[in-house]
């Protein structure tokens, strides 16, 4: 019995790593008493994954996971006993018992990301745009990544275009562009935010300040070609 | 508070950010309004200070008072210390994100002499004044406690105020003075002349020092009256109603003892010759079973720790292991919750014990024989036999370990190379007794490892009085036993003599190191424990610039009579019993557990007389 659950990660929580974020999970399971499946073995585990794991210092308003219940319980006694135990700016915010059986690591394809930053020299968001729209309408936007070849690591270059869904230049908020980027995400391909990040910062005349970006997904979607949809409602 | 978007730009850039933002489950966020503000510093990175166990207890007991807020501070690792000094971030603690400098008092825990330049570097980031006598009526309160505060005196320069015992004992009673005589307006003098009658404080600036010639020191002069002559330990007696916390933080990230750590009993009465613990600490004071239970019942449930650690100085010690250990097994097995022994006896009694609750993967096994030949182990009186270490060493293979540790001391007092090569002996016997088993019997691949540590001589300790090895002798005795092993699955490896020297000038040092100590911080010395981050070059400069010879605290044998910077402090256990252990240790005399008989060591009104004979 797999419950599928949509939480978000806010502020400072933002620098909790994946591995560390199951170590919550599993611990707030346990003082919540969910009732969630164990692994068998020496080290018994409770079973639940998350999809799409947030890089280091992306905060997020939708993730999502799937658990692997021993017992059913009801959602919302979930929800109310997993909230009281985590951290206010990890909370549960919906969880429902899904009919299609498919696990939510494979059905996830898209990504939302909002992303602001600063720029070096003072930019009108006119400006920003122009750079940014003329910098999409490249053919090819290339980046060279560390790729695992059997043991050994690689250097591969990557076209990224075709993993950018759409994106716009959102406006200026004080002395930050804000933007918004749809990636794509999940084994139909893959792009990390930080990726996109360094590709655009290709973009000199842009000026970028690299300390200064934030991001946040804003949400992960399924489906694929026409129309893609959240996952949970 | 500290500007949250430079913290922000600088997080992104360090290892383990997370080591910085706090927020963790059961830590304590107050409003900072009104409120007697205590910051717990431990020196080191955040992985380590947060398992320290002192932390969570001194955390929660103040916190729990509503006129008082405790919040946390760590060294920031090299990365983040260095953004932060670029960014121009001061130090803040991680709860509120406050700078520590507006903080009422800073608290040190010092648990090892490693860690005083650290103590500087805080402090510096801090923007606090180094000095105590530099510091004014808006910096806070300087403490400091924790077992390298019974010789307080080589960062005398740099600590207000040095709480002496058992900080659970007397944190309150140092709040609610402070927050009476902020309601009365008083100032910082008349506060500190004020709790000089608390007992197990002691203030340093009320002291003054005087030396013989032959530098040793001739008296410590009290310079007001109230100052008392003699600083008597805190101590609690009764551990089963003492303040135990019901709830600890529980880290995102990984630290070193990511678990319950339920503390059984405090003190030992071994009486091994070369440990500080076991005579700091005494008498042996234990917490019940059942109150064990309760709390370990109260902590899973706040927690969701799938580990309960049975932690105290020696484990297996306790007198109802057996009943606790079964008790908990019953109540938590079913819970996934695993239990596990960090300190292991050489006895087949502490293996079985280990058999049942470590189910899962035998592995590496380690047990601390801390001398090669019997005549040493009667010198420090450490009651451990071959014999002993034959079976415990030939259960474990046959119950299914396969790597052994050993831990070893070189330097140790009246040591001779036979003796050293005994390392070499015990490790070769380690391996015989696992080859000698029948092929079908035997199970995994086999290693053993003799680790070596430098003796370092501390103080309340009947060796203190004998001078540390050079480091020319370390190093010859360590190499006489590597180049005796011609085994690949026998290693050897020993820490750095270096290290250990230092940390012997500061652990028997005086007021006088204050000196060295601040020039070698200038120099760029921090995080000294790590051996990645210890620089002795830029030591022996600092030594050398402020006219200290390290030889005389580290290489010189004291005469019976000495009197040291610490003798002003009363642990309980008298100079002359320390002096007769030694004799006796040079005698080869050893001393029994005094559980089954007291030896008079000098505590008043000590409760195991009755308790356990
Ligand atoms: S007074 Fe006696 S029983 Fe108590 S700790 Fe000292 S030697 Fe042991």
């Amino acid at each position: 019995m797999i419950l599928r659950v949509k939480f978000n990660k806010k502020n400072y929580l933002k620098y909790i790593g994946h591995l560390d974020l199951l170590r919550l999970f599993q611990r707030s399971f346990s003082r919540a008493a969910i009732p969630v499946k164990f692994s068998e073995g020496f080290n018994p585990h409770p079973r639940f994954s998350i999809a799409s794991p947030l890089s280091l210092g992306i905060e997020s308003e939708e993730e999502y996971m799937d658990i692997e219940m021993a017992e059913r319980i009801e959602a919302e006694e979930f929800i109310r006993r997993m909230n009281q135990v985590l951290p206010k700016d990890i909370q549960i915010l919906e969880a429902v018992y899904p009919e299609d059986k498919r696990s939510i690591s494979s059905l996830i394809t898209w990504a939302l990301y909002e992303i602001r930053f600063a720029t070096k020299v003072d930019m009108d968001l006119d400006e920003a745009k122009r750079i940014i729209n003329s910098w999409l309408e490249r053919e090819e936007i290339i980046i060279s990544r560390l790729r695992k070849k059997g043991r050994k690591r690689v250097m591969k270059e990557e076209n990224i275009r075709p993993l950018i869904g759409h994106l716009d230049v959102k406006g200026k908020e004080g002395d930050e562009i804000v933007l918004q980027a749809l990636m794509k995400v999940g084994e139909g391909g893959n792009l990390r935010p930080f990726d996109f990040i360094n590709a655009l910062n290709e973009a000199e005349e842009l000026q970028m300040d690299l300390d200064s970006v934030l991001i946040k997904r804003q949400s992960l979607y399924i489906g694929d070609g026409e129309e893609i949809y959240r996952p949970v409602k | 508070m500290i500007d949250k978007r430079k913290l922000d730009r600088i997080l992104k850039k360090v290892e383990k950010p997370a080591r910085y933002i706090g927020m963790e489950i059961n830590s304590v966020n107050k409003d900072l309004e009104d409120k007697v503000k205590f910051a717990f510093c431990f020196p080191d990175i955040y992985d380590v200070g947060m398992s320290h166990m002192g932390l969570h207890i001194l955390y929660n007991l103040i916190n729990e008072e509503d006129d008082f807020l405790c919040e946390r501070v760590f060294s920031p690792w090299t990365d983040m210390e260095e953004l932060m000094r670029q960014e121009d971030i001061p130090l803040f603690t991680l709860e509120s994100k406050e700078e520590v400098r507006n903080f009422d008092f800073l608290g040190f825990t010092l648990q090892y002499e490693m860690s005083f330049t650290n103590i500087l570097n805080i402090l510096d980031l801090a923007r606090i004044p180094l000095l105590s006598r530099d510091r004014g009526e808006e910096d806070p309160i300087i403490i400091a406690g924790g077992p390298c505060a019974y010789n307080p005196e080589p960062i005398a320069d740099f600590i207000d105020v040095f709480v002496i015992g058992e900080g659970e004992e007397i944190v309150l009673e140092l709040l609610n003075k402070y927050k009476e005589h902020k309601a009365n307006k008083g100032d910082k003098e008349s506060f500190l002349r004020e709790i000089l009658s608390i007992k197990g404080i002691y203030i340093p600036k009320f002291y003054k020092v005087e030396y013989k010639e032959d530098g040793t020191i001739k008296e410590m002069i009290p310079l007001i009256e109230e100052a008392p002559k003699r600083i008597e330990k805190r101590m609690v007696r009764n551990l089963d109603e003492m303040y135990s916390p019901r709830k600890v933080i529980v880290p995102y990230i990984e630290t070193v003892h990511d678990r319950i750590m339920l503390e059984l009993f405090r003190g030992c009465t071994r009486g091994c010759r070369f440990c500080q613990a076991g005579m700091i600490y005494r008498p042996i004071r234990e917490k019940s079973p059942a109150r064990l239970l309760d709390l370990a019942e109260d902590l899973v449930k706040s927690t969701g720790y799938e580990n309960i650690s049975l932690s105290s100085l020696s484990t297996c010690d306790y007198s109802q292991l057996q009943l606790l250990v079964s008790s908990l097994m019953d109540r938590f097995s079913e819970d996934n919750v695993g239990l596990s022994l960090p300190s292991l006896r050489l006895d087949s009694f502490s293996l079985d014990i280990l058999k049942e609750i470590e189910k899962v993967r035998k592995s590496g096994l380690t047990f601390a024989p801390e001398a090669g030949s019997q005549r040493l182990r009667d010198v420090i009186n450490k009651g451990v036999t071959e014999e002993d270490l034959i079976t415990a060493v030939s259960y474990a293979f046959k119950e299914g370990w396969s790597r052994i540790k050993l831990y070893f001391m070189l330097g140790l007092p009246t040591e001779t190379d036979e003796d050293v090569l005994g390392i070499r002996d015990l490790a070769y016997l380690v391996k015989d007794l696992f080859f000698k088993r029948p092929k079908e019997e035997r199970r995994g691949n086999f290693s053993v490892t003799a680790s070596a540590s430098c003796f370092v001589p501390k103080p309340f300790t009947p060796f203190q009085w004998v001078k540390q090895d050079t480091i020319e002798e370390f190093k010859r005795k360590a190499h006489l036993v590597k180049d005796s092993i011609r085994d690949k699955r026998i290693n050897f490896n020993y820490h750095d003599p270096e290290l250990s020297y230092v940390e012997a000038v500061f652990a028997r040092g005086d007021r006088r190191l204050g000196k060295a100590l601040l020039k070698a911080w200038e120099k760029g010395c921090k995080f000294d424990g790590w051996s990645e981050h210890f620089k002795y070059d830029l030591w022996l400069e600092a030594f050398e610039e402020a006219g200290i010879d390290g030889s005389f605290y580290a290489h010189r044998e004291r005469d019976k009579d000495e009197i040291f910077p610490w003798d002003f402090i009363d642990i309980g256990v008298s100079k002359k019993f320390l002096y007769r252990e030694y004799e006796r240790a040079l005698a080869g005399e050893t001393t029994d557990d005094c559980r089954i008989d007291c030896k008079g060591c000098g505590i008043r009104d000590c409760a195991m007389r009755g308790v356990f004979n």
